[in-house]
């Protein structure tokens, strides 16, 4: 039997409708709980903040590494940023209670997240993790500065460069640049007590597992932090006092990008729903127009004036 | 008996805005033209230097608040006050609210001046602009990231959908400047006509997404924002709040321009369009305290801090200006439709400056505070808008008016300004004598 344009169209629309909402709400895209994939040669950093003497090498040793002048504008003597900036991807920075009984010094970089909140809000994929190694790098010629990393970070690690006419954002790429020539990341490869060591994510989990084991009661919870926080980072941190005060804070087993996007990618999925949306409103409005433009025209009979539509 | 007042009420209430009339009678060029165009002057220059020199020197934007008013005030405010095409153009061509075709036009032209200059300033605001070529290759964007369906959407609608939409002002300009190009004209307008239905829908999608994806913009920042702006209903917050600020734009706008050119009111559409906005805020407040007590951050109002503060101001304001606005319809009073219009908007804006700004709270010791040349340039593009907008009120038929205002335009220029030959609109053609039968013979 033949069918009419008419009803061929309407008979699509029926189906696309169902089909269109079936694929935002039931579409498998993080699901909660759903365990975030290990890229197959996660490499990442432990750092031991119970090990950690706080002498700073590996804050020269990582500006050497990456090429970077030292960041001496504080007294323009001395290489002591006081936090990240754009001359600076690692950092030492010391934790004190009130009290003064208890510190701890912690060395700040990027987490290399498994999950990355920067990388989920790059607009061009400026920002983007190695799908083998699983490095968090920066692409300069996709990046158009507009510093929603700076915002969506957890941990407040990509830093813009304020000054100058072609800004670039500098974060810890895990001295990328070393791992292919066969060396260690320029941080790990001179800390002289072995606070941070480098590795393959698992050997690097398994070594603070032992660490954990061999000392009970001397780590913060017996907890690695990275292990499974935000969905998992790279870059693992064993402490004996509260992570938070570390500047690590609390944020739960599910990653920020999954926990908050999860409906804005959804809706997005496939681009269903907005296409059905679409097709639904053109339908709408099509009659409307026509209604408007007949009165139009009718207005223009009756008082002699062009129609304006 | 009816006393004068009453009698001017009645007679108020027979104005019908049958006709789109340009504002005619007023020079373009006069002081506060030239201050505008100073400001814009200035903001060029400070661009130069920014793009010279950096964002840094420029601006009050630091490592903690990587976002300065350039983006939530020029971007995220703005854009909302100038989405009456979306809010306004929806209620009158998906519900068919026809009373509100009489604001068509001014929506969609502060709708395309705002977006305009909201994208020049992201295009200034981003460190490195040169980059935006990526936006040509769809595969390269990400597709799942809220910036890049911002910038994405933003830019093909203002520059496709809208721009298409705010043609059909231009077109009759032509028609009437010169009866030579009426073929013409009437050959473009058949076609875009044609095309309208799916340039219209578009013009309400592409909206519709980026401007909930603004909202979805900080929901990443999670913890940061103080729970009474973060939540999983942001971006429905945040398109909720452009609608009824962007009515609160064009109405009030309509308004403000009827009062400084003396154009009379119709009152029936200016009702209307404040029940839809009283409707649309009260919606608005209900959903937004729902979802406050819902997730149990109702306490954080009630300390007494700046969060606290800004939650009430805007919280009262726009309330206030809701209230005002269901008041004025029941007393036909313009004056407080008009203050209504503005109250609620203002708090509007304090609701879409919110999230990135006041209520950011990244770390306790960081403070943003624009610069001066932040503020200068930051000005200049709004400024650069506001000319834009004097320029087309004056020279195309956008402002809504009674059918006698176009006769009273079409003597004006026949008899007070006879030797004005480049105004247009009355060159070769005359109003009012041959217009219906050129449109006849054109069908």
């Amino acid at each position: 039997m033949a069918i009419t344009r008419r009803q061929l169209f309407a008979r699509v629309g029926k189906g696309a409708v169902p089909a269109a909402v079936a694929i935002t709400v039931g579409t498998d895209v993080l699901k909660a709980a759903e365990p975030i994939p290990v890229p197959s040669a996660a490499v990442g950093l432990l750092y031991d903040a119970t090990i950690c003497i706080g002498c700073k090498a590996c804050v020269a040793a990582c500006a050497e590494a990456n090429n970077t002048d030292p960041d001496t504008r504080r007294d323009s003597l001395h290489q002591a940023p006081s936090d990240l900036n754009d001359l600076t991807r690692n950092v030492i920075k010391l934790y004190k209670s009130d009290d003064d009984k208890e510190y701890s010094f912690v060395k700040r970089q990027c987490m290399h997240c498994l999950d990355p909140a920067c990388a989920a809000g790059c607009p061009f994929q400026a920002l983007h993790k190695d799908p083998e190694t699983g490095i968090v790098g920066w692409t300069p010629e996709k990046c158009i500065g507009c510093r929603y990393c700076t915002i969506t970070c957890p941990y407040h690690i990509p830093r813009f460069q304020w000054a100058g006419f072609n800004p670039r954002v500098t974060k810890c790429e895990l001295c990328r640049h070393r791992l292919e020539k066969g060396l260690k990341p320029g941080c790990t490869s001179v800390c002289p007590t072995g606070a941070v060591i480098f590795g393959p994510r698992p050997v690097l989990l398994l070594e603070a597992k032992r660490r954990i084991q061999n000392h009970p009661g001397r780590y913060y919870q017996d907890r690695i932090y990275g292990e499974r926080d935000n969905g998992g980072t790279q870059s693992l941190y064993l402490s004996h006092v509260p992570f938070e005060k570390l500047g690590l804070p609390e944020l739960g087993p599910e990653s920020v990008p999954a926990r908050t996007l999860r409906w804005q990618r959804r809706f997005y999925q496939y681009f269903a729903l907005p296409a059905v949306l679409y097709a639904g409103l053109v339908q709408v409005i099509r009659k409307s127009v026509k209604g408007h433009e007949e009165e139009a025209h009718e207005r223009e009979k009756q008082t002699g004036l062009r129609a304006q539509l | 008996m009816s006393s004068p007042s009453q009698a001017i009420k009645q007679d108020q209430s027979k104005i019908r805005w049958e006709r789109y009339v340009p504002v005619y009678g007023f020079p373009v060029v006069n002081s506060f033209f030239l201050g505008l165009a100073a400001l814009v002057l200035v903001a060029l220059i400070l661009t130069a230097v920014r793009e010279l020199a950096g964002l840094g020197p420029v601006s009050g934007m630091n490592d903690t608040y990587g976002w300065g008013i350039w983006k939530t005030f020029n971007v995220m405010v703005l854009t909302a006050l100038g989405s009456g095409a979306f809010a306004v153009g929806i209620a009158a061509w998906v519900f068919r609210r026809k009373r509100m075709h009489s604001l068509m036009r001014m929506a969609l032209l502060t709708s395309f001046l705002a977006y305009a200059c909201g994208l020049l300033l992201l295009g200034i605001d981003a460190g490195r602009p040169w980059n935006f070529y990526w936006m040509v290759f769809p595969w390269k964007w990400n597709m799942h990231s809220p910036l890049a369906e911002v910038a994405i959407c933003m830019s093909i609608y203002a520059m496709i959908p809208l721009a298409v939409e705010n043609i059909p002002p231009v077109l009759e300009r032509l028609w009437y400047f010169d009866s030579r190009l009426r073929p013409v004209v009437s050959i473009m307008e058949r076609r875009l006509h044609y095309f309208f239905p799916w340039i219209i829908a578009a013009a309400y999608l592409l909206p519709g997404m980026h401007q909930s994806s603004l909202g979805a913009l900080m929901l990443l920042a999670g913890e940061r924002v103080h729970p009474l702006w973060q939540t999983p209903w942001l971006p429905v917050l945040y398109l909720g709040a452009a609608c009824f600020m962007s009515f609160g734009c064009v109405a009030g706008t309509t308004m403000l321009c009827c009062l400084i050119w003396k154009r009379a009111m119709d009152m029936d559409v200016l009702d209307e369009a404040a029940r839809i906005t009283n409707w649309l805020i009260f919606g608005w407040l209900g959903l937004r305290l729902f979802d406050i007590i819902f997730r149990g951050a109702l306490g954080t109002a009630f300390r007494f801090d700046r969060f606290a503060g800004v939650f009430w101001l805007e919280t009262i304001l726009i309330s206030a200006g809701g209230w005002l606005l269901i008041w004025s319809v029941r007393k036909r009073d313009p004056q407080k439709m008009f203050v209504g219009y503005v109250l609620s908007s203002f708090g509007g804006m304090i609701y879409r400056f919110s999230p990135t700004t006041l209520a950011f709270r990244p770390n306790p010791e960081a403070l943003y505070f624009p610069a001066t040349i932040e503020v200068l340039v930051s000005l200049g593009f709004i400024s650069l808008g506001v000319l834009g907008f004097l320029i087309a009120v004056k020279r195309l038929a956008i402002l809504p008016a009674p059918l006698q205002e176009w006769y009273d335009m079409a003597s004006y220029f026949r008899f007070r300004r006879p030797y004005i030959r480049w105004t247009g609109y009355f060159k070769f053609g005359y109003f009012g004598e041959e217009e219906s039968g050129t449109a006849a013979g054109s069908d």
